[in-house]
C-alpha cells in the first residue's frame, strides 16, 4: 500500500513527462500523413463501412443492425489489444532513456497507455454519432455508466500493459507471442457474436476472460440501450483492480534489472 | 549531523555471458550459451556522505566507481545491501540522453527537462536561466541536429545543471565546451554546493576533485580502500598508480 502512494507521488511529480510523451505520440502517429489528424476518424469509419456491406449483405447473422452490434465492441477491443500488443515493447524502445536516466519506468506503459485511451476516446465519437443517428433506443441513465466502464478498462489495460511491457525486455519473443495472443483472445470476447451463442459447457471457463464482463456492459450501454447489471459491472471492476495490482507489483519488481538487461 | 546518502555494505555483481540468446529458441536450443561468470564489481562498500558535503569517488578504471554512481541514481540495483537517499536526486551522467535531433533547443529543453522530472511550471521559470547558461540564445530554435556537439553538450548541461536537487550526481562530464565554459561550470557546482546541495563526483582530474570535494573515497577492486580529505588521499593514490 505505502509502495502504491510513493508510485504514486512520483508519478504525479513527473506528470510533464506522461503529457509530453502522450502529447508526441498521439501527434508523431499521423506525422507526415496528407489527412493527418483525420486518419483517427477515417479508420474507424471504413471499417464501419466494410462491416456493413460485408455482414448485412454477405455474412448474414440474424442479428439486427448487426454492424452497430460488432462496432460498438470492437472500438474497446481495439484499444485493448493495440496497447498489449504495441505497449509490451515500450521499455525495450526507450533503452536509450532507461539505461540512461532515472525516472519512474511506469511512465513509459502508462503514456501508451493513455494515448491509445484518448485515441480511442476520438474513435467514440463516431460511434455515439452512429449510435444517435441510426435512431437505436437511448437510455441516458445507462449512459451515465459508459464513464465507469471505461475507467475500468482503462485500469485493465494498464496491468496487462505493465506486466507484458515488463516482460519484454527479459523475453523479447513476446512480442510475437503477443501477436498470436492477442488474435485468439479477441475470438474468445463475445464482439463478433453474443454472449447467449456460447455453449452452456463451455460458459463458466468463458468467464475467466477479464475483458467479457467490459464487452458485454459497453454493449448494453450502445446497442441494447439498458443499465448493465451488477454482476457484470462488479466482475468487471474485479478484474480491473486484481490486475492492475499484478501489474504494479510485478512491474515494481521486474523494473530493477531493466538497465542490466538492456 | 544527518545524512544525505548512507551506502551499506553495498554489492553488485554483473553476469558476463559468453554468448547471450535472446529469443526463446535460442534460450533453449543453445542453453549452455546462457553460461555465465559472475563478476563482483562492488564487493562491500560503505560510506556515508552528510548534507551539503561534496565527495570525490577516485579509482582507476573498471574499480565500479561509475556503478557505484548508478546505483545511487537509481538506475540499477544493489544485489546486497541497502542505500538510504534522503531528498531529490538529479544526475549529470549521461548528459542529453531523450534529446530529439529533428525538434529545437527549445522544444529538447522542455523535453530533457520533464524526463528529469519538473514540472512545465517550473521549466518555465527556469527557462531562461538554462538558455542564458547554455550561450545559445541565437540558436535556441534551430533543430538540434544542426548543433555542434560542443554546443549540444552545453544545452544539455545547462538543463541538467538547472534541475532544482538536493543531491547531484557527477560523472566525468566537466569536459564540456571550451575553457571558458567550463569555467562557468565550475562556479555553478560551487554556488550549487554553497546552497547546500549534496555532490558526488566521479572524475579521473584529481585537480577538478580537490578543488570542489571536501573529502575523496578511493574505490580500489570493490571495496573502499581510503578515503580523507583530498590533499590527503591524493598523494598516496597517485604515488600508486605511478608505481
Amino acid at each position: 500500500m505505502e509502495l502504491i502512494v510513493t508510485l504514486l507521488r512520483e508519478l504525479y511529480q513527473y506528470r510533464e513527462m506522461i503529457r509530453s510523451l502522450v502529447h508526441r505520440d498521439l501527434r508523431g502517429r499521423y506525422k507526415g500523413s496528407m489527412l493527418g489528424f483525420l486518419w483517427t476518424f477515417i479508420n474507424p469509419l471504413m471499417q464501419l463501412v466494410v462491416y456493413t456491406v460485408v455482414f448485412s449483405n454477405i455474412m448474414r447473422m440474424g442479428i439486427e443492425d448487426y454492424y452497430l452490434f460488432l462496432f460498438v465492441a470492437l472500438i474497446p477491443w481495439m484499444f485493448f489489444s493495440t496497447s498489449i500488443t504495441n505497449g509490451s515493447s515500450c521499455i525495450w524502445a526507450n533503452q536509450n532513456l532507461v539505461t540512461k536516466i532515472y525516472f519512474p519506468r511506469e511512465v513509459l506503459p502508462l503514456s501508451v497507455v493513455t494515448a491509445n485511451f484518448i485515441n480511442m476516446l476520438y474513435c467514440l465519437i463516431i460511434v455515439i454519432a452512429v449510435v444517435l443517428l441510426m435512431g437505436k433506443p437511448i437510455n441516458y441513465e445507462a449512459w451515465l455508466y459508459l464513464p465507469l466502464v471505461f475507467g475500468i478498462e482503462y485500469i485493465l489495460t494498464l496491468g496487462f500493459t505493465l506486466i507484458f511491457s515488463a516482460c519484454m525486455v527479459y523475453l523479447r519473443d513476446l512480442e510475437h507471442i503477443l501477436g498470436i495472443v492477442a488474435m485468439a483472445w479477441q475470438f474468445l470476447c463475445p464482439i463478433m457474436y453474443p454472449v447467449s451463442m456460447v455453449p452452456d459447457y463451455f460458459f463458466p471457463y468463458y468467464n475467466f476472460n477479464p475483458m467479457t464482463p467490459i464487452i458485454i456492459a459497453i454493449r448494453d450501454i450502445l446497442y441494447d440501450g439498458c443499465v448493465p447489471d451488477v454482476i457484470t459491472l462488479g466482475m468487471a471492476a474485479t478484474y480491473g483492480v486484481v490486475f492492475l495490482l499484478i501489474g504494479i507489483v510485478s512491474f515494481g519488481k521486474l523494473k530493477k534489472g531493466f538497465a542490466e538487461e538492456l | 549531523m544527518t545524512a544525505a546518502i548512507r551506502v551499506e555494505d553495498v554489492k553488485k555483481n554483473f553476469k558476463v555471458y559468453h554468448d547471450k540468446g535472446y529469443s526463446l529458441k535460442e534460450k533453449l536450443l543453445f542453453w549452455h550459451r546462457n553460461d555465465y561468470e559472475t563478476r563482483w564489481v562492488l564487493q562491500g562498500v560503505s560510506f556515508s556522505v552528510a548534507k551539503g558535503e561534496a565527495i570525490g569517488l577516485i579509482g582507476k578504471n573498471g574499480c565500479g566507481k561509475s556503478t557505484m554512481l548508478k546505483l545511487l541514481s537509481r538506475i540499477m540495483y544493489p544485489d546486497f545491501g541497502k542505500i538510504k537517499i534522503d531528498g531529490r536526486v538529479a544526475s549529470l551522467i549521461e548528459l542529453g540522453a531523450g534529446f530529439h535531433p529533428d525538434m529545437s533547443g527549445m522544444e529538447n529543453i522542455y523535453i530533457n527537462a520533464s524526463i528529469f522530472g519538473l514540472t512545465r511550471k517550473e521549466i518555465k521559470s527556469k527557462i531562461d536561466e538554462i538558455v542564458s547558461f547554455s550561450e545559445l540564445e541565437d540558436y535556441i530554435d534551430n533543430p538540434v541536429r544542426t548543433y555542434s556537439s560542443g554546443m549540444y553538450m552545453r544545452l544539455a548541461f545547462a538543463v541538467a545543471i538547472n534541475v532544482r536537487a538536493d543531491i547531484l550526481l557527477v560523472d566525468e562530464i566537466l569536459a564540456v565546451g571550451d575553457l571558458k565554459f567550463q569555467e562557468k561550470c565550475y562556479k555553478k557546482l560551487r554556488d550549487i554546493k554553497q546552497n547546500g546541495t549534496t555532490i558526488v563526483i566521479v572524475s579521473h582530474d584529481l585537480g577538478q576533485v580537490e578543488s570542489i570535494c571536501d573529502r575523496s573515497i578511493w574505490i580500489k577492486d570493490g571495496l573502499v580502500y581510503k578515503e580523507g580529505r583530498p590533499k590527503e588521499v591524493h598523494p598516496l593514490y597517485v604515488n600508486e598508480m605511478l608505481e
